[in-house]
């Protein structure tokens, strides 16, 4: 873990790890408590903490090995603080693939809510997982999704901009 | 009637009861349905629609109001047995019961209420 050092930065955590399911609720918790003191909006609380869950399960499901990188950040913005949740991890490249196309798909959906309910009803027929983590952070967390491939490591960023809790 | 055949569900962190009435099987979750909790719900679930078949019920309730968090994988479970019971749909209704205070309940219950607005409601009460 490391100290802040983004100019101004409310929250700046970057966590190196070999991860472990047992350590997201934790992790969720600790996110929680750091966010709670600066994010005025309990639902925007909510959202970023759903994020940052569905993150966290991915690069325990999918690293294909050694450590990952889980970074988030709270920092000022022009319209209030920028939450920012980034992953970076080893993958398969079958993962890599089809992480890839979902991404994809969901940054092409014109209607990006019509897009994620055929995705939660196409799910029903999947053998192996939901297929739907990525894509409730785009439609519940309504949160910006980016990524980049880079060789056999997939860096995934989410972000939004929250309000901020006005200094007492 | 005869007795529920369903044992609570003990998970590690995550916990689900179920009781009967004349006409309506209530199922209490409570903790976080993480990754731990997928094949334990799946499981539950199945369970819980055979229950509510067998005893004929109208209504089957889901409380989730002590439900902290529920992952996408969990979130499934739920779209495969609402779509199970979209065959059958006179069967009984789903009901979930939600806290307010936990902003998730509603944005992930409306996308399954959407899946099937003639099966799923919505209600909302805070836990005491």
């Amino acid at each position: 873990m490391t100290l802040p050092l983004g100019d101004g930065a409310r929250v700046s955590l970057t966590l190196l790890f070999e991860p472990l399911v047992e350590q997201i609720t934790s992790l969720r918790s600790a996110m929680s408590d750091l966010c709670a003191p600066h994010v005025t909006d309990a639902d925007e609380l909510s959202r970023l903490l759903l994020a940052a869950h569905e993150l966290l399960e991915n690069i325990v499901k999918y690293s294909s090995g050694g450590m990952a990188e889980f970074h988030f950040a709270l920092e000022p913005g022009e319209r209030g603080l920028c939450a920012r949740l980034r992953t970076k991890n080893r993958a398969l490249p079958e993962r890599l693939i089809d992480t890839r196309q979902r991404l994809d798909a969901l940054a092409a959906a014109q209607d990006k809510l019509a897009h994620y309910d055929a995705m939660i009803r196409e799910s029903a027929g999947r053998r192996d997982g939901s297929g739907l983590g990525l894509a409730r952070i785009l439609a519940e967390s309504e949160m910006d999704l980016r990524y980049s491939i880079d060789r056999n490591t997939l860096t995934i960023t989410a972000e939004i901009t929250v309000s901020e809790r006005a200094e007492p | 009637m005869s007795a529920l055949a369903l044992e609570p569900l003990l998970g590690d962190g995550f916990q689900a009861v179920a009781t009967l009435d004349d006409t309506r099987l209530s199922v209490a979750f409570s903790g976080s349905g993480d990754m731990r909790a997928i094949t334990l719900l799946a499981d539950y679930l199945t369970q819980v629609h055979e229950e509510a078949l067998r005893h004929a019920v109208s209504e089957v309730r889901c409380d989730f109001r002590k439900l902290v968090f529920m992952n996408s994988s969990c979130f499934k479970s739920f779209v495969v047995w609402i779509d199970t019971l979209k065959g059958a749909p006179d069967a009984y209704k789903i009901a979930f019961l939600t806290d307010p205070n936990l902003h998730w309940q509603r944005r992930s219950l409306e996308a399954l209420r959407r899946l099937a607005m003639n099966i799923v409601s919505i209600a909302t009460d805070a836990v005491d």
